[in-house]
């Protein structure tokens, strides 16, 4: 039951926390944009929590989250017949029992999934509220409590795969960054355990790096990384070599970018 | 060998972005250079080409471009004298607002304008170093190292001058230095400036906290004489040293100063310090760049602000001379230097010492290939005169650039994809009763079910499979790589930062159009061509045309390397021959280049004068054939003078030239569109006309 579920742990950056509820007080759904691991999917189990948290009727499954995908069809979103020895059954998907219950349906990296596998949402995202399912013939009204939050990384997505107008301005957008180093090394002391002090260290070097993000050099550091980082630096890996495995390696396969932030992870760390 | 940092050249250069938040290029200096002949410029950091006086060249490489980075991301060159600064009383003057660079304007303000700029970069050079080992605990030992190894090279302070002995003194602080050779008389002196330097330690100060500390320390050295040198020395600790650097407005040493009377000459009598080797001297940065003129005689420590006349006043010769004349040679005021060309690899000088092949060529290994050309002067064909050697470009592990240019150009994306699919629809059909697939085919499991009841084996095929429809297009992607490619464009006016090279552009052009390739499902293929004589065609493969698309293909793109000339004829014929074995129906090659065709031995043996014409005409013979076997040629020249020679070569509609290159990345990718629309029409004729062939 959601009241049996810890919060996520989730520090705003902004106003995104205000704007979703709004959103979904008027059931917009919702588009979230930000590079990878800044923390975009935590937002939405944060809200998705406080949503449940809310709720009259209790759900057992306040989030529904699709990762997806090339090869996705629209049959791996609403649904499939299965077949045994009586004949078939019909198998709900993961965005159908998210109508059904009215979970938060989340669509993680959206514009990976083929745009006629996409439009099947249009229903669901507009007036109508409703998930045509061609297969059984039928139309599943969502439930008043659904919504459906979708997201992707602008930086290297945004351009060279894109949504269908159609299907982009039926959402709300909101931007995420990565956080302020401030804010960043109290997200990573709290979900690695490390000190203030290693935390703060772990931010300034993830913000000296990013200087190479700017430039297309390397995408991120991510704060994920950072606390992959610091998760390893608790358990008694010393800082260099968890920078190495967990951050130099993983930001990069060029021998001269692993030098540079191996480099200045040393000038951090020694 | 000596150790330099060119082998790790360009992780460094990527460690001072991380550092800086800004680029710059790594260049050496010879170990016997002026130091003060290489400033580092806003784009440009100076090294020593080796370090032989440290034990870990490596080390104080790391320390040296730490630094120089610093001074970037800790704000040296954005002075702002307007801006608050919590460590000293203010003694700045309010300047009205002004096109002059804020440094520039400070520098400008005092006497002897090489004097202040020394001592405001010697300030600065220490609080960076302060900051330095706070900022980056893992590196303050290497640090500590450096700038102790750093103060053996001093010049000893007793055979200067009272005034160079209390900069040298400076310097010294600023290295962490605790003592100095100093006679008593110099201590006063000695000890405000300590005092003002010191306070940069705080890690509270900024790039104003230094222009006010160089206010004070040039007030006390200005005052000072700088003949003579010092004739009894003792040790003095600079913790010894106690003073309240505030210096009053009417201080008599500020009015002295500020009065300071210029003579002819007397710029031999300044204080020139030895340059400290990890740090940067100061150059244009530190006179905001576009300073120069003389130094106004208006003094900066009575606080009057800048006149006009001030400005103009050239009466008695001064204004000609420059920081140049006190530098013995350096303009430290200089403008912008011009931009110094990105190295990329010429190769052997081959206009002087390349060997002309003789007679037939033959292939020596499955890489390379033999090809005719055409010698328009004799009328007929010099069979095998042109090898081609087929390679692969050394793969860069990287698909950041790609990634840009994406990001640059990847809202022209949809528009393109989707007039390639407008030219012929295609997407995915549904296969029915496969063995395997993304839904169940009803039909077929009726079937199943219906088999299964009557005791019949029933099929396994009950899938219903999504499958791309291909679609019959093959397009070869040819790109010149001659040295040319390798020149920096003008600065576009609107990015007057951003360095293009007509390669990158093409690089940027193909990394559009292969992402538009891909999501329309036209088959393709990405080459490089360049020449180093008929016997040297040389053909790098970034992706062939039966190659799956992969990482290692953006890692080859990235790999290019701009190399010799152009000799366009045998590398469309090889790629002719590679398009005439796909089986598309529609094959297409698009030849990028940035110049007419060229290269060592080609025509030469008819006088210069016929060199164009010779390699026009085979290029033009080239084409020719390719449109004989079924390929539909189609050249783009960023070239603005390729219509001359194109018109030549080909049919106005199977060329465009490109005024200008920084178009390339969003014409290239409608240029296709249009060679395809051709080449289908073409294939669709030449189809028709051979069924009624047949048919007859």
């Amino acid at each position: 039951m959601a009241e049996s579920v810890a919060e996520p742990f989730y520090l705003p950056t902004g106003d995104e926390v205000e704007l979703f509820l709004a959103a979904y007080e008027q059931r917009i759904p919702v588009l979230l944009k930000g590079p990878t691991g800044c923390g975009k999917t935590r937002f939405v189990e944060h809200m998705a929590w406080r949503i449940a948290r809310e709720r009259e009727q209790p759900v057992d499954e306040p989030l529904v989250t699709v990762t997806c995908h090339d090869d996705m069809t629209s049959a791996d979103l609403v649904g499939r017949y299965l077949l045994s020895a009586d004949g078939t059954s019909w198998l709900d998907g993961p965005l159908t029992r998210a109508a059904r219950t009215g979970a938060l349906c989340y669509l993680d990296e959206i514009v990976e999934a083929r745009k006629d596998t996409t439009v099947i949402l249009h229903a669901l995202t507009d007036h109508r509220r409703m998930l045509p399912i061609e297969r059984l013939g039928t139309t599943v009204p969502a439930h008043p409590d659904f919504l459906l939050v979708v997201s992707y990384n602008p930086g290297y997505q945004a351009t060279a795969k894109d949504l269908k107008p159609s299907t982009r301005q039926r959402f709300l957008a909101i931007g995420f960054g990565y956080p302020s180093p401030e804010l960043e090394a109290r997200i990573v002391a709290h979900e690695s355990g490390v000190d203030a002090s290693t935390a703060e260290s772990l931010a300034f070097l993830a913000d000296k790096l990013r200087n190479l993000d700017e430039a297309d050099i390397i995408e991120g550091p991510s704060t994920r990384l950072l606390v992959h980082v610091g998760a390893l630096i608790r358990k008694g890996v010393p800082a260099p070599r968890a920078c190495d495995v967990a951050l130099v390696q993983a930001v990069s396969d060029d021998a001269d970018v692993q030098g540079a932030v191996r480099s200045v992870t040393t000038a951090v760390f020694g | 060998m000596r150790a330099g940092f060119e082998p790790g050249q360009r992780a460094l250069t990527l460690y001072f972005r991380a550092l800086a938040g800004c680029g710059c290029e790594l260049v050496p200096y010879d170990d016997d250079a002026d130091l003060w002949q290489h400033p580092d410029t806003a784009t440009t950091v100076r090294l020593p080409a080796g370090v032989d006086y440290y034990a870990d060249p490596e080390e104080w490489y790391r320390v040296a471009v730490t630094h120089r980075a610093l001074h970037h991301a800790l704000g040296t060159f954005g002075l702002d004298l307007a801006a608050p600064e919590p460590l000293f009383a203010r003694r700045r003057p309010d300047l009205p607002p002004a096109d002059v660079p804020p440094l520039e304007r400070f520098t400008r303000l005092f006497g002897r304008t090489a004097l202040a700029v020394e001592v405001f970069a010697v300030l600065e050079d220490l609080r960076v170093d302060a900051a330095a080992p706070r900022l980056f605990a893992g590196l303050a030992p290497a640090y500590a190292r450096v700038r102790h190894a750093a103060l053996a090279d001093r010049p000893e302070l007793a055979v200067l001058p009272p005034r160079a002995a209390v900069a040298e003194a400076l310097v010294r602080f600023s290295l962490g230095a605790r003592q100095v050779l100093a006679p008593a008389a110099l201590h006063g002196p000695l000890s405000t400036v300590v005092a003002a330097a010191a306070r940069l330690l705080d890690p509270a100060a900024t790039v104003e906290s230094s222009a006010e500390a160089a206010i004070r320390v040039y007030a006390v050295l200005a005052g000072l004489p700088n003949v003579g040198a010092i004739r009894t020395a003792r040790p003095v600790a600079f913790d010894s040293l106690a003073a309240d650097p505030e210096l009053d407005p009417d201080d008599p040493r500020l009015v002295a100063a500020a009065e300071e009377v210029r003579l002819e000459g007397d710029g031999a009598l300044d204080v020139r310090l030895v340059p400290v080797r990890y740090r940067d001297v100061p150059g244009p940065r530190y006179a905001g760049q576009a300073a120069s003129g003389m130094p106004l005689q208006e003094a900066i420590l009575r606080m009057t602000v800048e006149t006009e006349q001030s400005q103009d006043a050239d009466t008695d010769g001064f204004a000609e001379r420059s920081l140049q004349a006190e530098r013995g040679g350096v303009d430290v005021t200089a403008t912008e230097r011009p931009p110094e060309p990105l190295p990329h690899d010429h190769g052997p000088d081959l206009d002087d010492h390349h060997e002309h092949a003789h007679g037939h060529l033959h292939a020596g290994g499955r890489d390379e290939f033999v090809y005719p050309e055409w010698d328009h002067r004799a009328g007929h064909y010099l069979a095998d005169w042109c090898l081609v050697r087929v390679g692969s470009p050394k793969p860069v592990r990287s698909d950041r650039r790609h990634r840009r240019a994406l990001h640059r150009h990847g809202h022209l994306l949809p528009g393109l994809v989707s007039q390639l699919e407008r030219v012929r629809p295609a997407g995915r059909v549904l296969v029915p009763r496969q063995p395997y697939g993304d839904d169940l085919d009803l039909d077929a499991c009726v079937d199943a079910i219906v088999d299964l009841r009557t005791g019949v084996p029933p099929s396994p095929h009950v899938y219903a499979a999504l499958r791309e429809e291909r679609r019959d297009v093959a397009v070869a992607l040819a790109i010149d790589l001659s040295s040319s490619t390798a020149e920096r464009l003008p600065p576009d006016p609107g990015r007057p930062t951003r360095v293009e090279r007509i390669l990158d552009l093409q690089r940027d052009a193909v990394s559009l159009l292969v992402e538009a390739l891909e999501r329309v499902g036209d088959g393709y293929g990405v080459y490089g061509f360049s020449g180093g004589g008929r016997d040297d065609v040389r053909l790098s493969v970034v992706k062939d045309l039966d190659e799956r698309r992969t990482p290692a293909m953006l890692h080859r793109l990235e790999g290019l390397t701009p190399d010799h000339t152009t000799r366009m004829g045998p590398a469309i014929r090889h790629l002719t021959a590679r398009l005439a074995v796909s089986e598309a129906a529609t094959k297409v090659l698009l030849v990028v280049s940035d110049g007419r065709p060229y290269d060592l031995d080609y025509g030469q043996q008819y006088g210069d004068a016929a060199v164009l014409d010779y390699a026009v005409a085979d290029t033009a013979r080239a084409l020719a054939e390719a449109r004989d076997r079924g390929v539909r040629p189609y050249l783009v020249t960023v070239d603005p003078a390729g219509g001359d020679y194109l018109s030549e070569m080909c049919d106005p509609r199977e060329y465009h030239v490109i005024a200008d290159a920084r178009d390339l990345p969003a014409a290239l990718g409608q240029l296709y569109v249009v060679a395809r629309s051709e080449g289908m029409s073409r294939a669709t004729t030449v189809g028709s006309a051979r069924r009624r062939a047949g048919q007859g």
